[in-house]
């Protein structure tokens, strides 16, 4: 039986296509996930804050400024007064400090890169995860060893409802926890 | 072509001078019909490089690299902290400010919710002696005023913006020209209730000794406080104890509508219809010529004409003191009773009257009567007299007496301000904060002698009628800007903090006038007020209390608490019977009578622009967005007209055209119109809105302001719609007629039958049965409880709602299309018949069922059922194809048929200021989705969330939901139902308690207690 250009079109161009585009489709969309998470994301900041200074080398507790954290909804960017309770004796001198100083000082703001957000119509509370004992490295990795900050998990509702459904797995140091509210208005409303 | 022309032949038509002239060069445009290059051969080499298609590829591909090279998608912008945060501030979290509501006279006390620093919830002030924590529809939907983009921003002259400095440069200078000349400067105030703003007027007059102070309210309780006067010798008349009366007689009062603090007396009257633990019912009885809230809660309802109302409280006062009287009457007070031999007691009402005057002879000490506002001073002598012969003594209190700061001018003052005003002898005129230009009966002729004045200033939120004929226009802070205070009845004085700073280039209103007092322009500061008002407060309530504190903390605490208490017991003086004997006879006629009363919800005008309380549903006709004229249905068929025909009202030759509402249960001779409506010189939501029934009033009224008789009503062309969020099908169709109660929506019983045999309500009920295996609720299991007994149905709850879920106004086109936005409505079912109505309301919300029927049909899953027994919606998933909503049985689901807020009034409230007011804990909703009562699931998380943090557990009475907080009568119970000892439990399992179309066995999660009548008999009704 002789062979047509149809045959050659249908049997083997037609599904090689489809191939090449359902492959580069999903390895694109595997590959640039964590991207499109903004994984990784980790922009310049105004002023030059060390996480790894703070806390790590100087080990002062996440707390100290991100108060409320344990209490509220927010952890909260600590406002400048904070900054300058020491501040306003230790490195002085240095630049950073002095641009810090400055903020204060003119009563301006400011402007921090915002790393993390969930979506407006997400309602996530900070207090409720923390009093359940979740540390914080848990979503925002070990802050205390970066020098800036970066996202190192996504934050999708993937990422949550995979923590609410296997918090034993994602958070082996806890020994007793309980799975997640699932439902919708646990965090929509 | 010609060819023959030359330059001799001069043409007639021609384009230009050249063609006149024959010009070579034109005549060769006309040869050629195509320029020369236009014909050459296409040569691609000599055009551009650049082709049509070249040219698109590369402005799309130059947009689409500009658009990946700019945008960072990663970029989640920026987050702000506080430079310095303050203490008490946390991003995030609500703060709550105790201040004084300025809504209408009663000053109640409220708790004004802040987030971030902007106002966002007003709640009753638990700490308040007279509201205790709930606060009425007005005072709620009052933030709205706050964001109203139609407020005034800055001061003008003659309608151009002028600075501060410059009007009080022009003000001071004429008003000290009057005192050279001799001429009066009037200021006219509305209602004052602050003591610290009547100190500002005193000095004011101190400083211009040619002042005179003039206040006028629209509705007010000048009948009731004078004919106190009269018969007591104190303008201060105490409260009523209706919480320890048994009888209740209400004639054409709505105490539990709109008259006194209806906050505190339907608390009161709500605490005798209680059904756990007790039965203890009061028996109101209403005789009354409209149909009020009161009239929809009676056990006994006569319709009587107001004008009537003189004879009948004659004749119960000569049938009770045949029994013998507490108060010893002389012979001519005697001889003035007994001639009202009763025409009552044969009259078709006969059975319910001898039940009246039997309860009111058994009960005596514990049966009072209480008139209404409108009703002239005459009757309420009669009932003071006739509370005296039933020895009513107790029923008053007597430490909590409502106060008159600055007594309302009689009609005289006010005629003699015209008066002079005509004659160029009112050199200024201050407009305080009012608007008698609306509020005034037009044969006064205010507007007109007000144009004869030459400086007339107004101080004012909005644009007004009164503002709009004077000259200078100076803004004024809304009260969540302000300070204040309060001292309408003894022994509580509250104090007003603001909340905000002025959002626009506004003054507190006592500042202004400080300022002018001062007489210095240059004086002015923003803190002018709150010095002056902490003065006042450390001069008078700071000694009168006398603390261990010092001052800065007393006034610290006193700012926190919101109200200051001390005892002010006034004693009760002796009845002076010369009143009674002295008093004129009204008589009682038979024409048609205008009875004019104030509206529920927009006041008297003052919240016309306010889009929630217009679309707040009327208690008892559930119209939005009018008024109307409520006929009786038989004067309805005597004219022959229906609802939305319009008629023509005439008194005294003067007329009003309105559309009339057939109102099942009016008094046949009673037409009732609601005002407040109609204004003309408002905002953008208020504009032309209704029908002014002020028009109706005159200064020369027979015995009442409110009431005019010799009316003449004829059916004119035209109709207009109202728009009703309920509809009217008449009580005598047979296939609708009692639907509510063959299909068990409405259960209701008595008080006898239920002694007898509590459970009468599920005697002979089927035990229903499920074909599934029922879910397992093992947490919690949220629910809701609704108390028939209790509910009034006076709106607060729908506002409550509307405020707390950022709940659009619609319109009302929207609303005539049946597509109003209120998660929570009112029903109002009729039973009986036409004259005599018997009505029963029911709060109708989402029913959260176990087996909901809407969540099945969704195609998206976007209606769920969470594991503590809530109906979700979730708003990013639905696609709306509204199947949910057609299967619901209850029909409580909402839909955004457009995004209502953009769609209202060319996007009246779609704009950064009115934004300001939305709970950012609830999502605003757009156009497309489904929406419906959530049981406030925010306030459940924030008390899950708080119970986490502070390691506790859960409690339902944790969770109070917006309509529960803002319902008076604590008539809405809600709580956990797997709580054994939980209040909402209890009364699930109650014998009176019901769930409407419990048949279709969907199992509602909010149970509905049957309401109990204290009726003389014990069948069932209907």
């Amino acid at each position: 039986m002789k062979r047509t250009v149809l045959d050659y079109a249908l049997k083997i161009r037609l599904p090689l296509t489809l191939f090449v585009v359902v492959v580069s489709f999903m390895l694109t969309f595997y590959i640039s996930r964590p991207e499109r998470d903004s994984v990784g994301y980790a922009p310049e900041q105004p002023i030059k804050f060390s996480h790894k200074l703070h806390a790590g080398q100087m080990t002062i507790d996440c707390q100290y400024c991100h108060i409320g954290v344990a209490k509220e909804r927010h952890a909260i960017i600590p406002s400048v007064n904070i900054c300058m309770n020491c501040h306003t004796v230790a490195r002085k001198d240095k630049p950073e400090i002095i641009k810090l100083t400055r903020y204060y000082e003119t009563g301006v703001p400011i402007p921090w890169k915002r790393i993390y957000k969930v979506p407006e119509y997400a309602y996530f509370n900070h207090s409720v995860h923390v009093n359940k004992q979740i540390d914080c490295v848990s979503c925002h990795g070990n802050v205390k060893e970066m020098e800036v900050v970066k996202e190192v998990k996504p934050f999708t509702m993937t990422a949550c409802l995979d923590c609410h459904r296997n918090p034993h797995d994602n958070l082996p140091y806890l020994q007793k926890v309980n799975i997640g509210p699932e439902n919708c208005s646990a965090c929509h409303r | 072509m010609s060819d023959s022309l030359n330059s001799s032949d001069k043409k007639e038509l021609w384009k230009s001078l050249q063609d006149y002239n024959n010009d070579p060069e034109s005549l060769k445009f006309k040869h050629n019909e195509f320029l020369e290059e236009v014909t050459e051969k296409f040569d691609p080499e000599k055009i551009s490089g650049i082709s049509r298609r070249k040219f698109l590829a590369l402005l799309s591909a130059s947009a689409a690299l500009t658009a990946t090279a700019c945008t960072n998608y990663r970029n989640k912008g920026e987050i702000i902290p506080y430079n310095n945060r303050p203490e008490e501030v946390f991003p995030g979290t609500a703060n709550y400010y105790a201040s004084t509501c300025n809504g209408c006279g009663q000053a109640c006390g409220i708790l004004i919710k802040t987030r971030e620093g902007r106002p966002i919830k007003i709640d009753g002030n638990p700490d308040h002696p007279i509201n205790q924590g709930k606060i009425c529809a007005k005072g709620q939907a009052g933030i709205l005023n706050l964001y109203d983009p139609e407020r005034l921003h800055n001061p003008l002259y003659n309608s151009k913006i002028v600075s501060w400095k410059k009007i009080d440069d022009e003000i001071i200078p004429s008003l000290n020209e009057t005192l050279t000349n001799g001429n009066e400067i009037a200021v006219v105030t509305g209602l004052i209730t602050s003591p610290t703003t009547k100190k500002v007027l005193d000095d004011f007059v101190v400083k211009y000794p040619n002042t005179k102070i003039y206040s006028h309210t629209l509705l007010n309780d000048e009948q009731r406080r004078n004919a106190w006067y009269e018969c007591y010798g104190t303008y201060d008349y105490p409260a009523v104890k209706f919480d320890e009366a048994n009888i209740i007689l209400a004639l054409d009062a709505d105490f539990l509508g709109n008259e006194g603090n209806y906050i505190e007396n339907m608390r009161k009257y709500a605490a005798k219809r209680e059904v756990v633990g007790k039965t203890d019912f009061n028996r109101l009885y209403v005789a009354e010529g409209r149909m009020s809230t009161t009239g929809m809660m009676a056990d006994y309802r006569i319709s009587l004409s107001p004008t009537k109302q003189y004879q009948f409280v004659m004749t119960l006062i000569n049938e009770l003191i045949k029994n013998g009287s507490a108060f010893s009457l002389d012979a001519s007070a005697r001889s003035k009773v007994e001639k009202f031999q009763s025409s009552f007691l044969n009259s078709s009402e006969k059975e319910k009257i001898s039940h009246l005057i039997n309860d009111l002879n058994a009960n005596r000490g514990k049966a009072i009567i209480y008139a209404g506002d409108t009703l002239p001073k005459e009757v309420h002598i009669s009932v003071n007299l006739l509370n005296e012969v039933l020895g009513n003594i107790e029923l008053y209190d007597y430490s909590s007496a409502s106060k008159s700061l600055v007594k309302q001018s009689t009609q005289q003052e006010v005629s003699k301000l015209v008066d002079s005003m005509k004659n160029g002898k009112v050199g200024v005129v201050v407009q305080f904060d009012c608007n008698p230009v609306f509020s005034l009966p037009e044969d006064y002729g205010y507007l007109s002698a007000l144009k004869k004045v030459k400086t007339v200033i107004s101080l004012t939120e909005a644009e007004n009628e009164s503002s709009a004929a004077g000259n200078y226009t100076l803004p004024i802070n809304h009260p969540f800007e302000s300070w204040g205070d309060a001292n309408v009845r003894s022994g509580v004085y509250s104090l007003q903090q603001p909340v905000i700073s002025p959002i626009f280039n506004t003054r507190q209103k006592e500042s202004i006038l400080l300022t002018w007092i001062s007489g210095d322009s240059n004086s002015y500061q923003e803190n002018f007020y709150h010095q002056y008002l902490m003065n006042n407060f450390n001069a008078t309530i700071y000694t009168k209390k006398n603390p261990l504190a010092d001052t800065k903390t007393f006034w610290y605490s006193a700012l926190n608490d919101g109200v200051v208490l001390f005892n002010e017991l006034s004693q009760r003086a002796k009845f002076n019977l010369n009143a009674f004997s002295a008093s004129k006879e009204i008589s009682s006629v038979t024409d048609y009578t205008v009875h004019l009363t104030e509206s529920y919800f927009i006041g008297d005008g003052k919240f016309s622009n306010n889009g929630w309380l217009q679309e707040t549903p009327h208690p008892v006709s559930k119209v939005t967005w009018d008024n109307y004229a409520s006929i009786s249905p038989k004067l309805a068929k005597q004219l022959s007209v229906e609802m939305n025909d319009v008629v023509e009202v005439k008194v005294n030759g003067k007329s009003l055209t309105l559309p009339v509402l057939v109102q099942p249960g009016v008094d046949h001779n009673t037409i009732n119109i609601e005002f407040g409506y109609g204004r003309t010189v408002v905002g953008n939501v208020g504009k032309d809105i209704g029908f002014n029934a002020i028009t109706l009033m005159s200064k020369n009224y027979s015995s009442s302001p409110f009431i005019y008789e010799n009316v003449s009503i004829k059916k004119v062309n035209g109709t207009h719609k109202l728009a009703s969020t309920q509809e009217h099908h008449s009580l005598d169709d047979t296939f609708v007629k009692d639907i509510h109660r063959t299909r068990k929506i409405i259960q209701e019983g008595t008080v006898e039958k239920y002694k007898k045999e509590s459970n009468f309500l599920h005697e002979g009920k089927e035990k229903l049965f499920s074909i599934t295996n029922e879910h397992q609720y093992t947490g919690h299991k949220w629910a809701m409880a609704i108390d028939l007994n209790k509910c009034t149905s006076c709106g607060g709850c729908v506002t409550a709602c509307n405020v707390e879920n950022n709940v659009p106004v619609v319109g009302k086109d929207q609303v005539l299309n049946g597509r109003e936005m209120q998660w929570m409505r009112i029903d109002r079912y009729y039973s009986g018949t036409p004259d005599e109505p018997i009505i029963s309301n029911q709060p109708m919300l989402c029913q959260h069922c176990d087996n909901a029927p809407c969540e099945n049909v969704c195609p998206v899953n976007a209606t769920n059922h969470s594991p503590d027994g809530l109906n979700q919606m979730v708003y990013n998933r639905c696609v709306g194809t509204r199947y949910c909503s057609n299967n619901c049985p209850y029909k409580v689901r909402r839909f955004n048929f457009f995004n209502f807020r953009d769609h209202f009034a060319d996007a009246y409230y779609e704009n950064d200021l009115t934004s300001l007011v939305h709970n950012p804990e609830v999502t605003v909703r757009s156009r497309g989705v489904m929406e419906k009562c959530t049981f406030c699931v925010q306030r459940i998380m924030e008390a899950r969330s708080n119970a986490i943090r502070d390691g506790k557990e859960l409690k339902g009475t944790d969770v109070v939901t917006a309509c529960q907080q803002a319902c008076p009568t604590t008539a809405i119970t809600f709580g956990d139902a797997n709580d054994p000892d939980s209040l909402v439990s209890k009364l699930r399992e109650h014998d009176l308690s019901y769930h409407v179309l419990e048949e279709l066995n969907v199992k509602p999660n909010v149970t509905y207690i049957a309401k109990l009548r204290n009726t003389h008999h014990s069948q069932e009704i209907l």
